[in-house]
């Protein structure tokens, strides 16, 4: 499965360095993307601007509850596509499996299941 | 004996922790059906305070809501709860719906991601509810993806949870439509806004939990 750098737009496979530690860019996001599905998402990120890509960023940043930028994020586009800043489209049945649908990188560890883990709950 | 009396005080105990159990009921839906407006009209009659703000906007409600220690009465039946307002569940929030509908662009933005994350959450919250009620607004179609999406996961996860029809205070409001849309579970038609047939949600209320 690729994953594609959400700020210069690289594309690199499952595991591979970049993703782990972040793009040489400076870029801490990726998207994670199915083959079958690269050619719409080629087009789509090919569309925004470079303003809208540092927004989306942020927003992905601050809808996980992310608070350091430190550590690359790679967001599930099955489940959460974004289509510019501020339009969403969800994936209810997916969100609803209790599948991870953004994907941590953290210390070797490739995925977390940041639908359990990330934070806000429970008071 | 021994045995009798040892069953007896296990029968009375089992039962008073029964009753007195602090249960979670969450109020989920489609944005815009009233959810808040019930939590509000349920706080009002058994605290006596309002839970939190309403709006014709959708999405007004972006986070998690709790208000603790709610007990409701019918006859000598107490139900000790926790009532879990969540955000409206969606399958798009985009910003130019509320730009239309007079929002500055750049607070319109702010909602839609914090809409975003508030589907996550409520989503999140489903795991930690005992019983849902699902409110619908009576007036728009039933057979939407959110409605059916939410109530076959509720009905997998075998949580119990009962349908309130809400605003059947408008003309339009289309009772049977949402009854012959979900025909295996009880639909409570209500208007929260005015309290209208609020005691039948209250009496349903301990049948589901």
């Amino acid at each position: 499965m690729p994953h594609q750098c959400v700020r210069c737009n690289t594309f690199y496979e499952d595991k591979a360095e970049e993703v782990l530690k972040g793009c040489p860019c400076g870029g801490k996001l990726f998207f994670f993307i199915k083959k079958e599905k690269l050619d719409r998402i080629r087009e789509l990120s090919a569309n925004l601007t470079e303003t809208e890509k540092d927004q989306i960023e942020q927003d992905v940043m601050e809808i996980i509850g992310e608070q350091e930028e430190h550590e690359p994020v790679v967001l599930d586009l099955e489940t959460i596509r974004i289509m510019k800043p501020g339009t969403y489209e969800l994936d209810l049945v997916q969100m609803m499996k209790n599948e991870p649908l953004i994907y941590k990188v953290d210390e070797g560890k490739y995925v977390i299941d940041l639908i359990r883990s990330f934070g806000g709950k429970k008071k | 004996m021994i045995t009798v009396f040892s069953n007896l005080i296990h029968r009375v105990f089992t039962h008073l922790f029964r009753s007195k159990r602090n249960i979670k009921i969450g109020l989920y839906g489609p944005p815009n059906g009233g959810k808040t407006t019930l939590a509000n009209r349920i706080c009002i009659d058994w605290i006596g305070e309002e839970m939190g703000t309403v709006s014709h906007i959708p999405h007004e409600t972006r986070e998690v809501q709790l208000k603790d220690q709610i007990i409701i009465r019918s006859g000598k039946k107490e139900l000790l709860f926790t009532l879990v307002d969540t955000p409206g569940i969606a399958t798009k929030i985009d910003y130019e719906d509320f730009v239309k509908a007079g929002m500055p662009s750049k607070i319109a933005k702010k909602r839609a991601k914090e809409a975003t994350r508030g589907v996550i959450d409520a989503i999140k919250w489903l795991d930690d509810m005992d019983a849902v009620i699902v409110v619908l607004d009576s007036t728009k179609d039933p057979y939407s993806q959110v409605n059916i999406t939410i109530i076959g996961n509720l009905e997998a996860r075998r949580t119990p949870m009962l349908i309130v029809a809400n605003k059947t205070d408008l003309r339009k409001a289309n009772i049977k439509k949402i009854q012959a849309a979900f025909p295996q579970y009880e639909v409570i038609p209500v208007a929260a806004k005015y309290g209208t047939n609020i005691e039948k949600l209250y009496e349903a209320l301990f049948k589901i939990t």
